[in-house]
């Protein structure tokens, strides 16, 4: 894995500080800068995981048809146009017309579309389920969804569902109403102590308590007053509070008789499996309750499902509701009309570590035209390593993107020492204790140029830096002969609105795990300063009010560390 | 910051609008093909201009945008079998071949075999994967390695898809909004980092 650089976002946990690096649940805490939004009125960023979501628009994925969200709940959230899934394998199905009828000379007859024979059916280009098999098809390739849409409305299984929805909801209004008045409900009823948490429940758990007690055919009734009565007093009052007003229910079949009418289950069931011969007829129950419109034991009676809609989403930060993103109408649009994300405000930092990129490049030169790629991956892995017990150079990238130039602090969160990752793995207490590693970065600030538009630069080499390959073997011999001598940590290089900065990590004995560290960032930039020289790391106007100070933690992997005992040789380095 | 890809100069012709093609690649019709500029394809990819409309006339049957990328991982392997294949099917008795267009930004992994109709712009397909034919991928899509796409599967805008291999394919998740400053970035970066050496 090549080095990375996470940002931190402090959504997780009320301090500010980020959690230590080596532990698995500081995961959740870092995120990369793409990733990330920026609020201008809080000065903060945001997440995905603490942005406030809501839907700008729906969208068929396969017809891509924008969806009126007027419409979509009245049509369930699917497709209503000529989208299936295939209930085999969730491919799209696409609409073919029947085969001529036969010639009968035994040729193949090509299926040819042009004839537009009906009855038109569903076919599967990927598993070559088809509609047909299961009794499904049209008159017309046109309107699909409504053609079915009567099939659906006329099955036992819908019908139903409409009376449970209807049959609920007058009660369903009724406790939403009650809900609200709720708060009174405790001082009407000053009853006992012991049911005192019953004030708290709202009125949908009271209906629940109320459900669980009542008759259930067939099930022996639980009679509270075979037990004691103080709890017959308790659910009495109970009952007199959340009065059980609902009718009861009666479904349109009885439940005994369904397995007759195909719903599954029972004697029909233990008969097809007493004659199956192949695991495949029976369904998965992924295909039976993700991707067929009805619920079949078997393969052969899956039914296609229409596709559910997406929707664009426009995003808000969770403590102003200002909007953050907010995507154009257009369903297939990639633009936005509003997109605040943190790239565009906090300085942009990769990391590398030059010994590997050294040898990468060696590598990537010595293996022009040669055919294998087996030995250079394993190469190319093993040139990122780390020993126990060296000290390594790493560089860090930083470019800005504002307009303005900013001067940048760097400074690398205190290790919990307690916590170091060395005390999973070795016994030993006392060398567990010790920090694994020692990070040191440049302590005085720096500056990082502004940002601007590529065409101000005067050529490409500028921009993206394609002078790296003459630089490696200058920077290369600096180092090898380093060990102190020759400064690695500090400002190395700066190029347009990047700025190379060096840093050093001593990789203790005993270490293992990865070099994985929180790392301060803090910079400041003037906000409407038209003066160009941002180069100057003496900055006059500090003190000025203008002045706007902005940090954010990161944590930068550095990738494994190399234990020691481990007989790898340490020829690549 | 990224180390440079090298190529032998010798193997690699470079156009006036900067597309770089292997010597090694199989371009069959290349009258048909256009490259958008700053293209690369790799050794080893197979191109399939010839495959064209029936009907007199020049017809374009393949066209690239800029920053396209064509069989990746051309530095390590010459075992890069892509084939670009427009898609075809039968329409109204006649077998024919539709043309396939492929926009800017445009990253295809090796051995990957693509029949697509429609690839929009900022779309990054892994290796290994096989984009069924009359596929449609929108703006800002990724495709995971090892993916099937079956045909006739439209893949919206900035998501991923992913499926393994025997199995099919499916979307899998959003992509952040800025995924196309991101791809843009790190096409325009990769073409910059494929430089020739002299040897």
């Amino acid at each position: 894995m090549p080095p990375s650089v996470r940002y931190h976002c402090p959504c997780l946990s009320n301090s500010p500080f980020p959690p230590p690096p080596h532990l698995q649940s500081s995961y959740y805490s870092f995120h990369p800068l793409h990733e990330l939004f920026f609020c201008e009125e809080c000065d903060a960023v945001r997440c995905n995981r603490c942005v406030t979501v809501e839907v700008s628009s729906y969208y068929c994925p396969n017809c891509l048809f924008e969806v009126p969200s007027a419409s979509v709940r009245a049509e369930k959230n699917r497709c209503a146009r000529n989208c299936f899934l295939c209930p085999n394998c969730r491919n799209t199905l696409s609409v073919v017309p029947s085969d001529p009828p036969d010639s009968g000379d035994g040729r193949l007859t090509v299926p040819i579309s042009s004839l537009n024979e009906p009855p038109f059916f569903l076919y599967c280009n990927h598993c070559r389920w088809d509609s047909a098999e299961v009794g499904i098809t049209f008159e017309k390739p046109t309107g699909l969804a409504a053609q079915l849409q009567k099939f659906e409305d006329s099955a036992p299984d819908s019908l139903e569902f409409e009376r449970l929805k209807e049959h609920f909801e007058p009660f369903i209004r009724a406790s939403s109403l009650s809900s609200s008045t709720n708060p009174s409900h405790p001082t009407a009823h000053p009853s006992s102590a012991a049911h005192s948490h019953h004030a708290h429940s709202n009125s949908i758990t009271a209906a629940a308590s109320a459900a669980l007690a009542r008759d259930v055919p067939g099930v022996s009734k639980y009679n509270p007053l075979s037990r004691s009565t103080s709890s017959r007093s308790a659910t009495g009052k109970d009952r007199s509070v959340n009065k059980d007003e609902m009718p009861e229910y009666r479904s349109r079949l009885e439940i005994s008789k369904a397995s007759a009418s195909g719903t599954g289950g029972g004697e029909a069931d233990v008969e097809f499996m007493q004659h199956l011969e192949d695991i495949g007829q029976v369904a998965t129950l992924e295909q039976r309750w993700f991707n067929s419109w009805a619920t079949p034991l078997q393969t052969s009676e899956l039914k296609p499902l229409r596709i559910p809609l997406h929707s664009k989403r426009s995003k808000r930060c969770p403590a102003c509701t200002h909007i953050l993103i907010k995507p154009e109408q257009k369903a297939q649009s990639v633009r936005y009309k509003i997109k605040l994300v943190a790239a565009n405000y906090l300085p942009a930092i990769t990391v590398a570590l030059p010994h590997a990129q050294r040898l990468t490049a060696e590598l990537a030169r010595k293996l022009v035209g040669k055919t294998t790629s087996a030995t250079a991956d394993d190469e190319r892995s093993s040139a990122s390593d780390m020993h126990a017990g060296k000290t390594y150079p790493f560089h860090l990238a930083l470019s800005n993107p504002l307009y303005d130039p900013i001067t940048v602090r760097l400074s690398v969160q205190r290790m919990h020492v307690s916590t170091a990752p060395t005390t999973k793995d070795d016994g030993s207490p006392e060398k567990a204790r010790r920090p694994p590693f020692a990070v040191s970065l440049p302590t005085s600030s720096f500056s990082v140029a502004a940002f601007a538009e590529a065409w101000e630069y005067e050529d490409d080499e500028d921009m993206f830096g394609a002078d790296d390959g003459d630089d490696l073997p200058g920077r290369g011999g600096k180092e090898t002969d380093s060990r102190g001598k020759v400064r690695t940590v500090g400002v190395l290089e700066k190029r347009a609105n990047v700025t190379l900065v060096g840093g050093e990590v001593v990789i203790g004995k005993e270490a293992r795990g990865n070099v994985k560290f929180n790392m301060l960032v803090s910079y400041t930039y003037r906000s409407d300063d038209p003066s160009p020289e941002g180069n100057d790391t003496e900055e006059s106007s500090k003190t000025t009010p203008e002045v706007k100070t902005f940090a954010f933690y990161t944590v930068v992997d550095l990738g494994q560390i190399i234990p020691r005992e481990e007989p790898k040789a340490d020829s690549d380095i | 910051m990224e180390p440079p890809i090298y190529y032998s100069k010798a193997e690699f012709i470079e156009t006036d609008t900067g597309n770089k093609v292997s010597r090694r690649a199989t371009i069959a019709g290349p009258q048909n093909i256009i490259l958008g500029g700053k293209t690369i394809i790799s050794s080893g990819a197979i191109i399939r201009g010839d495959l064209r409309r029936t009907g007199p006339g020049h017809a374009v049957v393949i066209s690239l945008g800029r920053y396209c990328l064509v069989g990746e991982g051309c530095v390590m392997s010459l075992s890069v079998t892509l084939s670009d294949r427009p898609p075809y099917k039968t329409y109204r008795g006649n077998f024919n071949y539709y043309p396939m267009k492929i926009g800017d930004h445009v990253h295809i992994g090796a051995n990957s075999v693509v029949e697509a109709a429609q690839i929009g712009n900022h779309v990054e397909i892994g290796k290994n994967c096989v984009i069924g034919k009359f596929t449609i991928i929108k703006d800002c899509a990724r495709i995971a390695d090892n993916t099937i796409i079956p045909p006739n599967t439209v893949v919206p805008a900035l998501s991923l898809f992913s499926g393994s291999p025997g199995g099919f394919c499916r979307f899998v998740e959003d992509l952040p909004e800025s995924t196309q400053e991101m791809v843009e970035a790190q096409t325009k970066q990769y073409y910059t980092r494929f430089q020739p050496l002299d040897r």
